[in-house]
């Protein structure tokens, strides 16, 4: 019971990180990840809107295996968090006093932060569990992709945090 | 290998997999991503290493079995790059990807949906501009070369053993160089 509340080791979580990798490309022949599901996502939401425009009736989303993949994470997460305790409903990112200032910092940094991570990874061509299952392949673009990624980020936060802006949870 | 109804079940339960991955290996909190990118926290970093470390071995193992093929989509210098580059400045914002943002929204964490949103408008963003990236950054250098694999694990030459070997290095100095605290 405690393996379902307690935290788990990094060998551990490693581990099941590298076996689940292993066991997508076994069982679906690809590299798993959500950039398959959200472009799918996406063109469900533009479709909506012409057959709203058009005054259509309204197709229920496509249930396939990348969106089964997405809806999965947010079931295991969920689950995982009740277990242990750490499920909490949070609407900002930050502790900071001000509700104004600390609602436009997590509507900016969510908007802005989640366009520029996206963008980057349609620009690279795969989602970032794609780009690890690529790194553990050995593709050469994964490995250019992670480095450089990793080195901006770290580079950034820290830049960041000197100035006083990253904040808290 | 699976199709129709059995491959949806069976992305649903390694996605069920994958999101009590995230909270157990702490991915999904904002803080400890802060914390893992600021150099403060070194489990984060111990969890990819030996993740790596370990898959590199393992994938290895997998292919010399011919168990699984590779799987890797095209990549381009230019595009990887850049892509890399730009994915990392909205990191050093958001401190989300793609499934941490899923996975912190099934926690409770509502504000992770405006990195969703963000997500799926740079989606949009790119249908509209395709047509110039396919001039520009994909033109500028051929596809890299699919990864080959060495015929021994344990040759100078296969690139494998050094990822492993590098990865077992930077584990044993992390080990020492962190003061492991609990984040959430």
């Amino acid at each position: 019971m405690k393996a379902l509340t307690g935290k788990w080791s990094f060998y551990l979580n490693g581990g099941l990180l590298s076996v689940m990798i292993a066991l997508c490309l076994y069982l679906f022949q690809d590299t798993v990840g959500m950039n398959d599901g959200m472009i799918k996502i996406s063109e469900y939401a533009e479709q909506t809107a012409e057959q709203v425009s058009d005054n259509e009736d309204i197709e229920l989303p496509p249930l396939q295996w990348q969106t089964g993949f997405l809806g999965g994470i947010f079931i295991g997460a969920l689950a995982a968090s009740i277990m242990s305790g750490n499920w909490k409903i949070r609407f900002f990112q930050d502790k900071e006093s001000g509700i104004i200032s600390k609602s436009l910092k997590t509507v900016l940094y969510g908007l802005g932060g989640g366009f520029l991570v996206m963008l980057g990874l349609q620009l690279s061509g795969d989602s970032f569990l794609g780009q690890w299952s690529g790194a553990l392949q050995l593709s050469g673009g994964s490995w250019i992709f992670l480095v450089s990624c990793f080195a901006v980020a770290s580079g950034i936060a820290i830049m960041m945090e000197n100035r006083g802006e990253s904040g808290g949870e | 290998m699976l199709d129709g109804n059995y491959r949806l079940a069976a992305a649903i339960f390694i996605g069920i997999f994958c999101g009590f991955l995230l909270v157990k290996s702490d991915l999904a909190w904002r803080k400890t991503c802060l914390n893992m990118f600021l150099l403060k926290d070194g489990r984060l970093l111990k969890t990819l290493l030996f993740s790596l470390g370990f898959g590199v071995a393992l994938i290895y193992l997998l292919q010399h079995l011919e168990l699984i093929t590779v799987h890797v989509r095209p990549g381009y210098f230019w595009a990887s790059l850049i892509g890399g580059t730009i994915s990392g400045l909205g990191l050093a914002f958001c401190f989300r990807v793609p499934i941490t943002s899923i996975a912190a929204l099934g926690a409770g964490r509502l504000y992770a949906f405006w990195s969703i949103i963000g997500m799926f408008l740079a989606i949009y963003f790119v249908d509209v501009i395709s047509s110039m990236l396919s001039s520009s950054i994909y033109s500028w250098s051929k596809p890299i070369n699919a990864p080959q694999q060495a015929d021994a694990f344990l040759s100078a030459s296969n690139p494998a053993l050094w990822v492993v070997l590098l990865s077992l290095i930077a584990l044993v100095f992390l080990h020492f160089a962190f003061n492991d605290e609990a984040e959430e």
